[in-house]
């Protein structure tokens, strides 16, 4: 039931802008593009920083306040990564359009949610990440994120990685911890209730799987580290997504 | 909102005089669009229309919503073109632009009010249900030439598009969820689509197809046709710029004409190659529903 | 309201009496206003429209107007080395029978402003007033059908009334067709002008037109119709329009012979040609 298919990038999609990358992961599909450092609005503009502006267009209707929550979750936790300093009385510009989500087979959906869907949150993350990175943007870590999600199931605890949105209906909590690539916790939201422990275990569970160290040069521990763990190993796939364009980039030399 | 960036002299200079020795800068010929390519989503209503480097997503979706005071036997059909930063950073979120002013107008024009969708069927119960059926139109990258390109992914996308089935027993109305019965498409009536021609020299002698930004911005006016392939025009919009003859716009129509029978060949193509490939996952879908069994 | 057009064919007359080529009675005057630098006041039939230029002047802070630069896009401001035409319109609320509150980001009156902007740009001389714009403010009085056509020849006298220099008039009018899109019928008769009533129930057209030439500034169509009536529509409404700048071109001279008759404008050398009395 759960689409754990493995995350896939691709890098500078968009050809107008500075930056842009596509990302798919768990049934979400998430294109950015980035423009910046740019001229800021006289409303924007920051004497010693470069503005932040995240926009999240959803794949269908217009943007209400959920996706304003989203854009300022975003907003903070980018502008903790991005040289802000380095650009004083600039923008910089990341537009996040929503291109699939999947989609609940057992309920008709509605155009106007209200309710914040917390489960998105890592795929715009990743892609925000990507296509910053793509735009040569200045950065102080990258960041990694997943999604979490805590049920029952026949009176036991079961955590679920990057649950569908029939896990979240039926789950107890969901929770998306983002995590910066020194290893800091950049993120932490959670939706429904859970107890302190429930959160450390999330929290334990969430760091094996944005906050992996470089994969061994060996293929075979390599193979055994993923067994161990299990749930995709996001920085990993990050640097690899990197290295396969910066690659590309430079095949002429 | 910085301005976009206006093409230099020589670079318009460029543009119109290789345009005069009927040249274009990608190797065009005039009346050549640039390669398109039509992709439909996993979901139904999902149509990705890359024409050169421009790239419109067009998505279409359905509720059930109360119908007009004014029109209680009409569903709702609407429309939404906003152009996010994505576009291009001179557009802000909130606050349209003219271009998108003109390109939602365009759009309402040709595939709502020449009758393409037909909203009578959305009607559920008479003033009090009535399916809501937008469109959203997203451009994801601006190389000239929105209209068309949006205009094909809307009309794509609402073909592609499934709304979930209803019944009526009794007064009762009942909408199956996509796991009880399987959707079922619009009711459409035909496929209108949009050519765009962009007039350049001093009397706007030279009429091109499909122009890039480039070409936008160097050009003296346009003129948007849109038509079905059965030969009737949905709307036409010259709206302003330098004058053109009237013999030529008539030529434009009837070279437009053809296009558009092209276009809608394609998108015919495309669903039917899109069914196929569906059909295959419905048989295996079947399989397993009798092996659960 | 349905409206029984079947009686074209017995009589060929329409509902209001015209024959298929005739113009509803135009009623035109210019320097309606005397405070502003250009001004109009049009009757296309019922269609009433009343329109005031203001400029060239120095750019102001922008209002709720659309921008048509010159070709090739807007230019803030005029900083291509253009003047900027910016044209507001106001519809009246009392202006048709059903009255309807027309907000400001209403896009059908966002693409008219849009029209009559681009299409006088193309026919003023704009790059003679660098870093400067044109206001031209058009208010909907009455609303009887052919509401482009009367807007764009009501801004035209206005800016001839505001002296600014252009190619020549555009003047602008509709053609439709006695068929419905449904039918294929070749008997088809094309109609110039139509009114409220006809424009709500058979295909139309609006076309512009750059003086006397068949050069086609504007050309708007909204109905579903067949691509080989077109044809006929387009030469009834070139026509029209030649017609109608011939109406317009009255109304300045007449003006014109009126205010040196009365001595408001002394007789010049450049108005030897009008024969005055």
């Amino acid at each position: 039931m759960t689409a754990t298919t493995a995350p896939e990038a691709a890098l500078g999609v968009l050809p107008r802008s500075d930056g842009s990358a596509k990302y798919s992961h768990a049934g979400y599909t998430v294109t950015a593009s980035v423009n910046g450092p740019i001229e800021a609005q006289r409303r924007d503009e920051h004497a010693y920083e470069a503005h932040v502006d995240v926009v999240v267009r959803p794949a269908a209707g217009v943007g209400g306040t959920r996706e304003r929550h989203l854009e300022s979750l975003l907003q903070s936790s980018l502008s903790q990564l991005i040289l802000v300093k380095n650009f004083p009385r600039s923008l910089i510009q990341i537009v996040l359009q929503v291109e699939d989500s999947p989609e609940n087979d057992y309920v008709n959906t509605k155009l106007v949610q209200a309710s914040l869907n917390l489960a998105i949150m890592p795929a715009l993350v990743q892609t925000a990440v990507l296509a910053l990175l793509s735009a040569g943007v200045p950065m102080r870590a990258t960041a990694t994120a997943t999604a979490i999600a805590i049920a029952r199931q026949d009176g036991a605890q079961r955590i679920i990685v990057d649950p569908s949105p029939r896990e979240i209906e039926t789950g107890r909590s969901v929770h998306v911890l983002a995590f910066t690539s020194h290893g800091g916790l950049l993120l932490a939201e959670s939706e429904g209730d859970f107890t302190v422990r429930e959160w450390d275990e999330v929290y334990e569970t969430a760091r094996a799987i944005c906050c992996r160290s470089a994969p061994a040069k060996d293929g075979m521990a390599m193979l055994l580290d993923d067994e161990a763990t299990g749930g995709p190993d996001m920085r990993h796939f990050l640097r690899s997504t990197m290295e396969s364009k910066v690659v590309a980039d430079l095949h002429w030399k | 909102m910085p301005r976009e960036a206006e093409p230099s002299l020589n670079e318009k200079q460029f543009v119109i005089q290789a345009l005069q020795e009927n040249l274009r800068l990608d190797g065009r010929e005039l009346d050549q669009y640039r390669p398109l390519e039509l992709t439909f989503g996993d979901q139904y209503g999902v149509a990705d229309v890359t024409l050169g480097n421009t790239r419109i997503l067009a998505k279409a979706t359905a509720e059930v919503t109360v119908p007009y005071a004014d029109r209680p036997l009409d569903g709702i059909f609407t429309i939404a073109t906003e152009l996010s930063p994505m576009t291009s950073p001179a557009f802000e979120v909130n606050r349209p632009t003219e271009t998108e002013v003109l390109l939602s107008r365009l759009l309402e024009k040709t595939v709502r009010r020449s009758g393409a969708l037909d909203t009578e069927s959305l009607c559920l119960v008479a003033g009090q249900k009535c399916w809501s059926v937008r469109v959203d139109v997203h451009a994801l990258s601006h190389d000239g030439n929105l209209t068309d390109a949006a205009c094909l992914a809307v009309v794509a996308a609402l073909r592609h598009f499934r709304k979930p089935d209803t019944s009526m027993e009794g007064g009762r109305l009942t909408v199956y969820t996509p796991a009880e019965r399987e959707p079922v498409p619009l009711s459409w009536l035909h496929s209108p689509f949009c050519v765009t021609w962009s007039f350049f020299g001093d009397e706007g002698e030279l009429a091109v197809l499909d122009a890039t930004w480039l070409e936008e911005q160097v050009r003296v006016g346009s003129c948007t046709i849109s038509l079905n392939k059965h030969g009737e025009i949905c709307q036409i919009a010259k709206l302003g710029g330098t004058p053109v003859d009237a013999v030529a716009l008539l030529q434009c129509t009837n070279v437009a004409l053809t296009k558009v029978k092209e276009f809608s060949d394609l998108v015919d193509q495309k669903l039917a190659e899109d069914l196929k490939r569906r059909d295959k996952g419905g048989f295996m879908a079947e399989l397993r529903a009798e092996n659960d069994r | 309201m349905p409206l029984d057009t079947s009686t074209y064919n017995l009589a060929l007359l329409r509902v209001d009496g015209r024959r298929w080529n005739e113009l509803r009675r135009v009623h035109a005057q210019i320097r309606t206003q005397a405070a502003a630098d250009g001004s109009s006041y049009l009757e296309m039939g019922h269609t009433k429209v009343m329109c005031v230029v203001t400029g060239p002047s120095e750019p102001g802070p922008r209002r709720g107007g659309v921008a048509g630069g010159g070709s090739g896009g807007a230019g803030a401001g005029g900083a291509g080395g253009k003047a900027e035409v910016v044209v507001g319109i106001v519809i009246a609320g009392f202006s048709s029978v059903d009255r309807k509150r027309h907000g400001r980001g209403d896009k059908r009156t966002l693409e008219l402003a849009s029209t009559v902007a681009n299409a006088l740009a193309a026919s003023l001389h704009t790059h003679l007033f660098p870093h400067s714009q044109i206001n031209v403010s058009l208010h909907v009085l009455s609303q009887d059908g052919s509401l482009l056509a009367a807007l764009i020849n009501a801004a035209t006298l206005a800016c001839v009334d505001a002296g600014i220099p252009m190619t020549d008039y555009v003047a602008a009018c509709t053609a439709g067709s006695t068929s419905t899109y449904a039918a294929n019928d070749e008997g088809a008769d094309p109609l110039l002008d139509l009114n409220h009533q006809e424009e709500q129930e058979l295909p139309g057209l609006t076309v512009a037109t750059l003086g006397e030439s068949d050069r086609v500034a504007v050309l708007v169509c909204e109905s579903r119709v067949q691509v080989s009536r077109l044809e006929g529509m387009l030469a009834v409404g070139v026509d029209g329009c030649k017609q109608m700048r011939e109406i317009l071109d009255r109304v300045v001279r007449d003006k014109g012979r009126r205010m040196i008759q009365e001595g408001t404008v002394e007789k010049g050398v450049g108005l030897d040609d009008m024969d005055v009395d």
